[in-house]
């Protein structure tokens, strides 16, 4: 908030005194109005937020079904008077903006990945830095309830050191064919078995090698596609993370198992539901833009509102949430080095993805 | 039928031994001359006493007896010795997996048996569990599409305590990486009918136990095969030694028409122990053990070939011998 503390001077009106997200309500520019929006604009109207939201398409419609923000119609507009802005674009959009914010003494929340690519994500963590905002990428699987739980007890040593750790992801594709072009979302590594990586490291530390293979049938808009990593982390842990775009109306499913010398934590997002209704017709139905792949079946709160809360307290002076910038790049990297493991057929070191690169590795 | 089970030095042989005593049609006779270097470990003649199943001196004394057929349940690096020994006498043989801890060995095996008139067949019982079976009925009738991936996991606890030698390098032949990729390798290999690999790539740790043994006891395993599919297999020997059961087997296949999930030991009671103060694991699905045995006697009784026979475990066998490759070089390894 460094630069923040100027801005609240240069500004004479009654409304922006005060510590923002303390003393007022936090004021939040969203930029982009597509799946991942509908479910970050209700956490933050849920916090008491005042949302500016710019989008090129889908602002009216997504105001008006969550029941609050102003609609802009220009990114300057969205910025101005604002504490934070919230990055739900579109992957190949996110460095524009989030520079775009830094500039303006913006602190940013940036979906996953922040870029596409371990360089251009650098790029961007030297940005905010230089300019003395906060950032902070969009892992949400950390604030899911079982991955929490789960995260805790292996950092309490429920395990003992990692010696295995399995995670995998299923839900239909998504129906948005912007996922599909690897030049805009960098495909299922980069956009969806992101977050089994980061949590995999989250876990286990910085990976050392990366072997990937993946495999698709039919067209990228209309088949199935699936990807396999192998990682290796620098102490040795070897972590598997698989994920697979499906067909439509196919149920999301997440699943863990972290093995260590003092025993075994598994998951299955279809196992253990707390309620269970057969209606006895099933629901095929293809879901929104983000296929089935947003949230699987869980209870209590929205994980995003869980993110979203953890993100605007660090905003507002608060302690820094569970995800830093360090590690929305260290994930692009490690998903960067798979991406290219599956191009060319051999095991990539993360060092080779990060040569040159020297921003955000003391984040 | 003359059948002979040659050592107890594998714990399946208890399991074997169960169904050929059960089989009206069966004489069963056991040797174990090598008990003696497995130390206190139960074996020998011993343990036949126990078992109540007659017990021969050494292998040569079940050929003169008669035995038209061995079950060889030795360490895995004897597997070749004694099945060139079963052929060299005439008798068929049903070896425990893996089939030998090296791609020369198998040849030999397969070679020593095609040229005696003899089947060799690998004890791989999972391919025989009716579970596994519907599975491959579906994805034969295409209910599946195609199939683009699989995930399989072995897990189980290290063996060590009940036989020590599954951590000896040279008995063994390896780690988890021996024990356990060979179980869902051969489950593949039965799925798309005998598919080569064509890379395999594998990264191991000693995390697991690391303090006791000199082997790998964890473990990924990615294996391309010939036909497209991509597979990772988890090899670990990472269920507690507290566990309420051994193990388990795991197969899940993503397919254009769908995703299929198998779960080879799903069926049991659950529970929970006051008096063992740990989980009960009740285990109830079918003998696959039973199913593999019979299939290896009615082969033998018929004449046919038994499967899966020595090529299959050739080919189970050369996905872990070329994951050492890879271990070594850090790279996948190409397979003709």
């Amino acid at each position: 908030m460094a630069a923040q503390t100027e801005d609240s001077t240069e500004h004479s009106t009654e409304d922006s005194t005060g510590r923002p997200g303390r003393d007022r309500p936090l004021r939040i520019a969203m930029i982009g109005a597509g799946g991942i929006a509908r479910a970050h604009l209700p956490a933050w109207l849920a916090l008491g937020a005042q949302v500016n939201v710019y989008s090129l398409e889908g602002t009216e419609q997504l105001i008006a079904d969550c029941g609050g923000g102003t609609a802009c119609s220009s990114l300057e507009e969205a910025f101005a008077d604002r504490d934070a802005v919230d990055v739900v674009t579109s992957t190949d959009a996110h460095r524009e903006i989030v520079e775009a914010a830094a500039a303006a003494g913006l602190d940013v929340l940036c979906e996953k990945p922040i870029c596409r690519t371990a360089a251009d994500t650098a790029a961007v963590l030297d940005a905010c830095e230089r300019a003395g905002v906060q950032l902070y990428p969009g892992h949400v699987v950390r604030f899911f309830p079982a991955y929490a739980t789960m995260h805790a007890a292996v950092a309490d040593g429920a395990v003992g050191r990692v010696a295995v750790q399995r995670f995998s992801r299923t839900g239909s594709r998504p129906v948005r064919a912007w996922f599909h072009d690897p030049a805009i979302s960098g495909g299922i590594v980069l956009d969806q078995i992101i977050h089994d990586i980061d949590f995999a490291c989250w876990n286990a530390g910085d990976v050392a090698t990366v072997f990937g293979r993946a495999t698709r049938t039919g067209s990228r808009e209309t088949g199935v596609d699936t990807a396999q990593l192998v990682l290796t982390h620098v102490d040795g842990t070897v972590s598997y993370v698989t994920g697979t775009w499906a067909r439509p109306g196919t149920v999301f499913r997440t699943t863990f198992e972290i093995a260590g010398p003092d025993g075994l934590l598994r998951h299955d997002s279809t196992a253990h539901p707390a309620i269970t209704v057969d209606t006895g017709a099933a629901d095929a139905s293809a879901g929104d833009g983000e296929g089935t792949g947003l949230l699987p079946a869980m209870p209590g709160e929205s994980p995003f509102l869980t993110e979203i809360r953890e993100i605007a307290a660090a905003f507002a002076g608060g302690p820094p949430p569970r995800v830093s910038a360090a590690d929305g790049l260290r994930a692009v990297a490690v998903a960067e080095a798979g991406v290219r493991s599956i191009a060319e057929g051999r095991a990539v070191a993360v060092a080779e993805v990060m040569e040159g690169i020297t921003a955000g590795r003391t984040a | 039928m003359k059948i002979a089970l040659w050592s107890f030095a594998h714990t399946h042989a208890l399991s074997y031994w169960h169904v050929l005593s059960q089989r009206a049609d069966v004489e069963l006779v056991v040797t174990d001359p090598d008990h003696g270097r497995r130390g206190n470990e139960p074996g020998g003649e011993a343990l036949a006493a126990q078992l109540g199943v007659t017990y021969l001196p050494d292998y040569a004394a079940t050929l003169d007896w008669g035995a038209e057929a061995v079950v060889i349940c030795s360490e895995n690096s004897d597997h070749r010795r004694l099945t060139e020994l079963a052929a060299a006498g005439g008798a068929h043989v049903l070896c425990e997996k893996p089939i030998a801890t090296s791609v020369e060995d198998a040849e030999a095996m397969i070679t020593a048996c095609a040229e005696a008139g003899v089947s060799l067949m690998v004890a791989y019982p999972v391919r025989f569990s009716p579970d596994f079976v519907q599975l491959k009925q579906t994805v034969d009738a295409g209910a599946l599409g195609q199939v683009l991936a699989i995930t399989g996991t072995n897990n189980g606890q290290i063996p060590m305590d009940a036989r020590a030698w599954f951590v000896d390098p040279e008995l063994a032949g390896g780690g988890s990486l021996t024990d356990h990729t060979v179980h869902v390798a051969d489950l593949i290999d039965c799925l798309f009918d005998g598919v080569p690999a064509r890379s395999v790539y594998a990264s191991t740790n000693k995390i697991l136990h690391g303090d006791r043994v000199s082997v790998e006891t964890g473990g990924m395993v990615s294996v391309e095969y010939a036909n497209d599919v991509i597979a990772t297999v988890d090899c670990s020997w990472s269920k507690p030694d507290s566990y309420p059961t051994w193990g388990g087997l795991t197969l899940q296949l993503v397919a254009s028409g769908g995703i299929a999930d198998l779960d080879a030991f799903a069926s049991r009671v659950d529970g929970h122990s006051e008096t063992r103060r740990n989980g009960l694991w009740l285990a109830y699905g079918t003998n696959a053990d039973e199913l593999m045995i019979n299939e290896f006697l009615d082969a033998v009784s018929t004449g046919r070939r038994p499967q899966p026979d020595g090529e299959a475990g050739l080919r189970s066998l050369r996905v872990v011998q070329a994951g050492y490759a890879s271990v070594r070089s850090g790279q996948p390894v190409a397979l003709d």
